[in-house]
């Protein structure tokens, strides 16, 4: 769920670390799949108990979005992280340590970044 | 026995009280001692023994600074002799409580609330009267005098309602402070209360003379500072009551200020009665700009809502008075507003659009025509930032034509050197002087502040004021030499009887108003002026510093517009007819639709509905300056700045920022971004206006004359009449004054009379 | 502290019906209230002008003052002015203010302040009767009865014909001839109310009876007659020694 940081990942391939929770890529891909089915699992009951203004099938969709926003790493232990904060994420979700907004936040970025060129700023309104 | 002790020193005291020379200044006592009754000699003679040896240190003190040694509460502090109890005790940092005692009136010493314990003295004195003398204690906390303060303080509150919860005044009321300070913590007050029947003294001020405390306060300020006597005091005892006897409106440009100088709720505002309280409300520091004088105010606000305007002490300027304009015309910031990008549409009619909208079709029409074919008008209330913004964005587009609305005569010297267009003795400055000459002006009105100053000097320093131009009631006497030009040019052929006077004075200064070099022979008007000061400095043999040479303008934005050098006038514009112009604040009407070609467009910028914008094809919404950063420069040059204290509404912008936005989308940016850099740039055209708070002198009198005398004009016969000549045309002078509904009602009760505005009071 | 509240309240009442009583002659002669209402006879446009005679008197009286300082002559020439026209209209006050070019408030706050300047219409005689506590002593109700009754108005009243108006004053210095009213500006002193009836009717008539007390005495000798200085005054040299 989180942002991927995949910066260092190509320069780590070339030498040899110590893995992080997956000896290598299959048994990452392994982790992000059961993920991936427990969150699948878990769309149709939090859509009902937050009582979402959406469809399961839309945040199904949103979960694969999530997903897919990842696709691109390949270093074990940069996709162990993420499998690790997706976990996170999906407990507070069933525990309904979330709230509605909480949620909703995936569909929707509530803050845009601010203007920093005088007419944008201009347009906007008071005060830059 | 005890009493016998006691003789000498309490004597002792008396002696000293009698004389204070004997002890301050003269060493050799004999001399005095021959001026003393002969049954005190003896005694004198004793007590001075008793106490000889302190004495002999002091006196070497006292020859030297000629200071007075006084001891407040044990702490010594000297003072000029002569300075009053109250005045040593505030030189010490003890505030002692008053009510009547106000530092820039007389002295009244009526309240008694200021009583103080002096050592040794028989009974508590009134501090605020009692000049001091040589080696007193004076006790500002004994028991005596905590019962004299208790005493009074009941005494006062015994007819004061206790209505503090519904009065306008509550927490910033000095007896409800001083009472929780200095009153006693019980009422022993069982009696009725009187009652004062209510006075209608106008739209501004409301009365509720039931919480007088009769301190004759306003009585004094309207007889004093104001010059209008119509308050006083009638009946007498029990039934004292401050009013105007027969119904009557107090009638005076400076009548708010009566309000700041109650010290209770009985003289309140009306336009503010129940809308905040003080502890509400949020102060922001800031400039007035309903005059050229840039008094210093303060902008009080609660929920981006100005509430109410006070003064704000600046001894230059104002010291603590304010205009009944500066005080009053806030409403007008709320009524008329621009607060949309308006265009006009197929119909002719103005409808409201988007910034984007608005400011791509002032760009599109900038960049569609000639440089030449763009001009520019600043009206009275622009700020330097929007003015050097404009000019920037002008000069960028290659057009000059940048005009004010107001004018002044560019012959001669012009505006070329800048003391020819300040007022260069200074609003202070007059206080020095000792002989003023008006020409063409009616200060009252057109910077009630400089003349609540030439009052001041006139009532205190003896200053002698004459004038030129028609006859108008000043609040002070003058001579008045006549309304012809043919006066002026007497005065500066030297032909004139005042002549003489002119010539005796010892430190003279002349006043242009603006007006009068606003006619058409105003360059001859101005060398004639600019003669008879030469004149007038020459004869005078003042020193290199002293200027004589005055002009008092009567917009905020002229001085800051000529130094950025903007043309005064529209003569240029009206000559050479633009195809697109552009009106900053411009309101005044100088230009309209019919000096200019049939499709040339105007594009306004303003923050009020109001003259410019009806004849404008597009209008862009600007801020007041209660609502902008901006730097205002008053008559005598002082760079000044207002502060943001609310936010402009709906979706109007800072002025600079406009003129910004405009110069982007026309391809031609200006190069700043915040208000500093725009203040940086100001600082390269003029480094004055950036200065806060400071004059920067000019002193080129000598080359103006020489050159203005190079002007080939004559004075027209027509007598010099200043536009404001009674008080009903001072209430209504700009786009925010003339949108306020409290001057509306001012110009209404002159006319009529104060019952035509008067309102169902609520209590 | 409870009783002592209950003696205070007591107190307090008491006091309060002394003070309900009490209307002093500021209150009761010169016109109530210390604000003016326009009224058919007394506003700015009632005719009031100086007659030349007193116009003279104006001048020396504003002679006696140092240059500059007009204002003193203020009480002076209200007095004068309040001599020709019986009261002060507002009109009257205004006119002093312009003769002695000062502000128009600056008289008001004058008038105001002294009981002697009445700001509302007399009859042309002006009693006042003095009912403070050396002349109550001396039954000075029965001299207020007497008045009222010839006269047929209460305290405060003016007749119908504006001849008489009766008002109560606190002490006029007279005690020691009390009972005493004060007729316009002479004194009636030991009065009795027969001769108070006299008084009226002498004024009715037209007559302006003596001044001074009744009843034969000399100003304020003793009343019970002189008890020392009886015989005529010694000549020069009296109880001086002969030999000198």
């Amino acid at each position: 769920m989180a942002s991927g940081a995949a910066t260092r990942a190509a320069a780590g391939a070339a030498k040899v670390v110590k893995p992080f929770l997956s000896r290598d890529l299959d048994e990452a891909k392994r982790r992000v799949r059961e993920l991936y089915r427990a969150w699948y699992r878990e769309v149709p009951s939090s859509v009902a108990i937050f009582q979402l203004d959406i469809t399961t099938r839309q945040g199904r969709d949103k979960v694969r979005e999530m997903f897919d926003k990842n696709k691109h790493v390949t270093d074990p232990r940069v996709i162990d992280m993420l499998v690790i904060k997706g976990k996170m994420e999906l407990e507070e979700t069933i525990n309904i340590w979330k709230q509605k907004t909480h949620i909703m936040r995936y569909f929707q970025e509530t803050e845009e970044p601010r203007p920093t060129d005088f007419l944008s700023k201009f347009y906007r309104g008071h005060d830059s | 026995m005890s009493t016998k002790v006691k003789q000498p020193s309490l004597f002792h005291w008396w002696l000293k009280l009698r004389s204070p020379l004997f002890w301050s200044r003269r060493p050799n006592s004999e001399r005095v001692m021959l001026r003393l009754p002969t049954v005190g000699r003896a005694l004198a003679g004793a007590a001075k023994s008793s106490l000889a040896p302190s004495n002999t240190v002091r006196t070497s003190v006292q020859a030297a600074s000629n200071m007075v040694e006084v001891f407040v509460d044990g702490k010594p502090v000297e003072v000029e002799p002569g300075t009053t109890v109250l005045q040593a005790c505030e030189k010490v940092g003890v505030q002692i409580p008053r009510f009547c005692y106000h530092e820039r009136l007389s002295v009244a010493g009526n309240c008694r609330m200021c009583l103080v314990e002096i050592e040794k003295a028989p009974k508590p004195v009134a501090a605020c009267a009692m000049p001091v003398m040589k080696g007193w204690n004076i006790l500002t906390n004994s028991e005596k005098t905590r019962k004299a303060r208790e005493g009074v303080m009941e005494f006062l509150l015994a007819n004061h309602p206790l209505d503090c919860p519904i009065c306008d005044q509550g927490g910033e009321c000095d007896l409800q402070d001083q009472s929780m300070q200095f009153g006693s913590d019980r009422s022993r007050f069982t009696e009725r209360k009187r009652a004062v029947e209510d006075k209608n003294i106008g739209p501004l001020i409301k009365t509720i003379m039931t919480r007088c405390i009769q301190c004759t306060r306003c009585v004094r300020f309207a007889s004093e500072i104001a010059g209008v006597e119509d308050l006083g005091t009638t009946g007498r005892g029990n039934n004292l009551q401050i009013g105007t006897y027969v119904e009557k409106m107090f009638m005076s440009e400076l009548s708010g200020n009566v309000i700041d100088v109650c010290p209770v709720g009985a003289l309140t505002s009306k336009p503010y009665a129940f809308t905040a309280r003080p502890w509400e409300t949020r102060k922001t520091e800031s400039i007035d700009v309903m005059d050229a004088v840039g008094s210093n105010i303060i902008v009080s606000t609660r929920g981006g809502e100005v509430m109410r305007v006070m003064p704000r002490l600046n001894e230059d300027v104002n010291e603590e008075w304010i205009s009944d304009k500066t005080r009053f015309s806030y409403d007008g910031l709320k009524r008329q507003r621009l607060t949309q990008p308006m265009v006009k549409d197929g119909s002719g009619q103005l409808t409201a659009t988007t910034w984007e909208d608005a400011l791509t079709r002032v760009a599109g029409a900038l960049q569609s025509v000639q440089g030449s074919e763009v001009a520019a008008i600043a009206g009275g209330l622009a700020d330097a930032e929007a003015l050097v913004s404009l000019k920037d964005l002008l000069n960028r587009l290659d057009s000059e034509n940048l005009c004010t609305e107001e004018v002044f005569p560019m012959e001669g010297a012009g505006t070329d050197l800048r003391s020819n267009y300040l007022l260069n003795s200074r609003i202070a400055g007059i206080e020095d002087c000792d002989l003023l000459l008006l020409i063409g002006t009616n200060p009252r009105y057109e910077a009630p502040m400089f003349n609540a100053r030439v009052r001041k000097s006139w009532l205190h320093n003896e200053l002698q004021v004459a004038m030129v131009g028609q006859s108008v009631d000043l609040s002070y006497t003058y001579d008045h030499l006549g309304e012809e030009t043919s006066v002026l040019k007497e005065l500066a052929d030297g032909t004139h009887p005042f002549c003489q006077v002119l010539s005796a004075a010892k430190r003279p200064v002349v006043v242009v108003g603006s007006s009068a070099l606003q006619r058409e022979d105003g360059a001859a008007i101005l060398g004639a002026v600019s003669t008879i000061a030469q004149n007038a400095r020459t004869s005078s043999g003042v020193e290199e510093g002293w200027k004589v040479l005055n002009v008092l303008h009567r917009v905020a934005s002229q001085v800051a517009a000529l130094d950025l050098g903007y043309k005064a006038g529209v003569d240029a514009i009206r000559k050479n007819p633009p195809k697109v112009l552009f009106l900053l604040g411009a309101d005044a009407g100088c230009i309209t639709r019919a000096d200019l070609p049939k499709d040339s467009l105007i594009i306004y910028q303003g923050h009020h509905g109001d003259v410019g914008a009806t004849m404008a094809d597009i209008i862009l919404p600007g801020a007041a300056y209660t609502e902008k950063n901006a730097t205002y420069v008053n008559t005598e040059g002082r760079s000044q700045h207002t502060r943001v204290a609310v936010t402009a509404p709906g979706m109007a912008r800072e002025d600079w920022k406009i003129i910004r936005a405009v110069s982007d989308l026309a391809g031609v940016a200006l190069p700043y971004d915040t208000v500093d850099e725009v203040r940086a740039r100001l600082e390269e055209v003029s480094p004055n206006l950036v200065r806060y708070d400071d004059i920067q002198e000019a002193n080129y009198f000598k080359q103006a004359n020489e050159l203005a005398q190079a002007v080939n004009q004559d004075l027209i016969a027509s007598p010099l009449v200043p536009p404001q000549l009674t008080v009903k045309d001072f209430y209504m002078t700009d786009s925010i004054s003339r949108a306020s509904q409290t001057m509306a009602k001012c110009v209404k009760a002159v006319t009529e009379g104060a019952a035509a505005v008067d309102e169902p009071s609520i209590c | 502290m409870f009783l002592c509240a209950a003696v205070r309240s007591a107190v307090s009442h008491t006091a309060r019906q002394v003070r309900g009583l009490h209307r002093s002659a500021a209150r009761a002669g010169a016109g109530g209230i210390f604000v003016h209402r326009d009224t058919p006879d007394n506003n700015p446009d009632t005719p009031f002008d100086f007659t030349e005679e007193n116009k003279k008197r104006i001048e020396s009286i504003i002679s006696m003052y140092p240059e500059g300082h007009k204002q003193a002559a203020t009480i002076p020439v209200l007095d004068l002015a309040q001599r020709q026209h019986g009261w002060l209209p507002i009109s009257a006050m205004n006119k002093v203010a312009e003769v002695l070019e000062v502000p128009p408030m600056r008289v008001y706050e004058v008038v105001t302040f002294y009981t002697m300047f009445l700001r509302q219409p007399v009859g042309k005689y002006f009693i006042q009767i003095c009912t403070t506590t050396p002349c109550m002593l001396c039954n000075s109700d029965s001299i207020l009865e007497a008045l009222q009754n010839k006269l047929g108005i209460k305290v405060g009243e003016t007749t119908p014909d504006k001849m008489f108006t009766l008002i109560e004053v606190e002490c006029l210095g007279a005690c020691v001839n009390a009972p005493m009213v004060q007729i316009n500006d002479d004194y009636y002193e030991d009065l009795t109310p027969k001769d108070m009836d006299d008084i009226i009717d002498d004024l009715k008539a037209g007559r302006v009876p003596p001044p001074g007390p009744r009843g034969g005495r000399f100003s304020c000798e003793p009343a019970g007659g002189l008890t020392s200085l009886t015989e005529p005054p010694k000549g020069p040299g009296f109880g001086v020694r002969a030999d000198l």
